[in-house]
């Protein structure tokens, strides 16, 4: 299933983020041995200080198996920014309904072979069909994607290939990158579910996400006094009471916090 | 695909002597052409770190709005922009900010039932362009899902507009045009169309299409053909 991660939400999924940034250290430095930098095991740079949009794969469980990064191509992005020796010296495109897609990747330790559920190429296009989705849904009309050339083959093989590229295949460090362009239309989703057979909605809502166990696990346990407060809210009747609960645990934080230190 | 804008009949501000004066007109004919109660765009400035806001809000709540400092707290502002993708406000959290905006919102007859586009440009710069309007949720799903993509473009339109209206800043915005998005629109000022265009260069239709796209974005028109027009009046391509 899918997450979507951004700035909103990320503080109710930091076990989330930081299963993410693990798993593209493994991949990124490890398996693809590209030059990113690698902190306390996590693979960040500095686009993800800039609130990006993270389309996350998650297993049944709610551990992270696959993620793809977004940007809007208006802002600072990684073509315009780190990759421009892919657009060879031009300018890179921008446009309100282009978004740019980078570190694309998937736990191929924690997922399985073959074709179903829990495998590496289910993970993959699902992967792919949420990013297209959310992009659709978003009211962006196309993609470019930084990918290599065996992420280009795998694109292909899975119903997603690029209808052109941009600029020129690089060699960058190890590896060579190229940039793709990809619609996001439904004949593009469709594609995707087809060779994958995925049906139905991909996409959960944060409380269904925040209720899968590995996710359940880590998210802190409530003082008595800080449940109650909550309650309070749930229980607002009208906008005065809940502003009225809401001040009331306002004026409280200081005792929740030091009260769910000593529960931690 | 083609240009959405020529068919949605709305202004180009660019085009207009006075554009920073008519920012608000702009608002307006937003507002009337997709139906809904009011069009704001709020935007930052990194340079100088001004905000300049454009509303449809009436006066009443726009004064009340200042006096209560509610451009501090309000989450459309704040919250909407940290976003990439659009914000429906059903998305933001019910906090204290955002009830103390909206319950006062509401005594003005202004909507919670709104979305914010966030823009980000090239250099730090950040805004948004926000529609709300009342009445049903499945009619607000419905409109939001037809007109996403144009209330995008309309977005980053005004926002670059707005932007680049400080000369400073105008300064840093000069078009950067690659030598595709050049040959493209040169081949527009010929005469071709946009399949003409794809086969001449052996490039995808779409391809074409993403590039013209960007061009339009970076010459802050709506349309190809103003496009075309301010890049041979600004010497990067020929007359046709």
């Amino acid at each position: 299933m899918i997450l979507i991660v951004d700035a909103l939400n990320k503080h109710k999924f930091p076990m989330v983020l930081d299963q993410m940034f693990r798993l593209r250290a493994r991949v990124f430095a490890g398996r693809l041995g590209w030059d990113v930098t690698i902190t306390d095991g996590r693979e960040e740079d500095q686009f993800d200080a800039l609130d990006p949009a993270y389309v996350i794969g998650l297993d049944e469980a709610g551990n992270v198996v696959a993620c793809v990064r977004a940007l809007q191509t208006t802002g600072p992005h990684m073509l315009s920014d780190v990759f421009h020796a892919i657009l060879d010296g031009e300018p890179p495109l921008r446009s309100a309904t282009l978004w740019e897609s980078t570190r694309f990747c998937v736990d191929t330790e924690r997922l399985g072979r073959g074709r179903s559920r829990g495998s590496v190429t289910y993970a993959t296009s699902e992967l792919m069909l949420g990013a297209v989705e959310y992009a659709m849904r978003s009211g962006i009309s196309d993609v470019v994607t930084v990918i290599d050339p065996v992420m280009d083959r795998v694109l292909k093989r899975s119903g997603n290939a690029p209808y052109d590229y941009v600029g020129k295949t690089v060699q960058m460090g190890k590896v060579a990158a190229l940039a793709g362009l990809l619609d996001c239309t439904e004949e593009r989703a469709a594609s995707i579910r087809e060779v994958a057979g995925i049906e139905g909605e991909v996409f959960l809502t944060d409380d269904e996400a925040l209720a899968l166990p590995a996710i359940a696990a880590h998210v802190p346990r409530k003082s008595a006094l800080e449940t109650y407060c909550d309650e309070q809210i749930a229980a607002a009747r009208n906008v005065d009471e809940r502003i009225a609960a809401l001040k009331l645990k306002a004026a409280l934080a200081d005792k929740i916090r030091s009260h769910s230190q000593v529960g931690a | 695909m083609g240009d959405a804008f020529d068919q949605a009949g709305l202004i180009d501000l660019a085009e207009l002597p006075d554009a920073a004066q008519d920012f608000d007109a702009f608002l307006r004919e937003i507002r009337d052409r997709f139906g809904v109660d009011h069009v704001a765009y709020a935007g930052m400035n990194p340079i100088n770190r001004s905000v300049i806001g454009h509303v449809t809000y009436g006066k009443d709540w726009q004064e009340h709005y200042a006096t209560q400092g509610f451009h501090r707290i309000d989450p459309t502002l704040h919250s909407a922009r940290r976003s990439i993708a659009p914000v429906d406000w059903s998305r933001l959290e019910r906090d204290l900010d955002y009830l103390t905006v909206f319950r006062s919102a509401h005594d003005f007859g202004i909507s919670d039932q709104g979305v914010t586009i966030p823009v980000r440009g090239p250099y730090g710069d950040i805004g948004g362009l926000s529609l709300t309007c009342g009445g049903s949720k499945t009619e607000w799903k419905a409109l939001c899902r037809e007109n996403l993509h144009v209330w995008q473009a309309l977005s980053v339109h005004v926002h670059d507009l707005v932007i680049s209206s400080d000369s400073f800043s105008s300064l840093l915005r000069g078009p950067s045009m690659s030598m595709r998005e050049r040959e493209i629109l040169q081949w527009t000022a010929e005469g071709k169309s946009q399949q003409d265009i794809a086969d001449i260069l052996t490039i995808s239709h779409r391809t074409v299409e993403v590039h013209l796209r960007s061009a339009r974005h970076k010459l802050y028109a709506l349309t190809t053909a103003q496009a075309v027009g301010r890049a041979i009046s600004m010497g990067l391509i020929y007359p046709g």
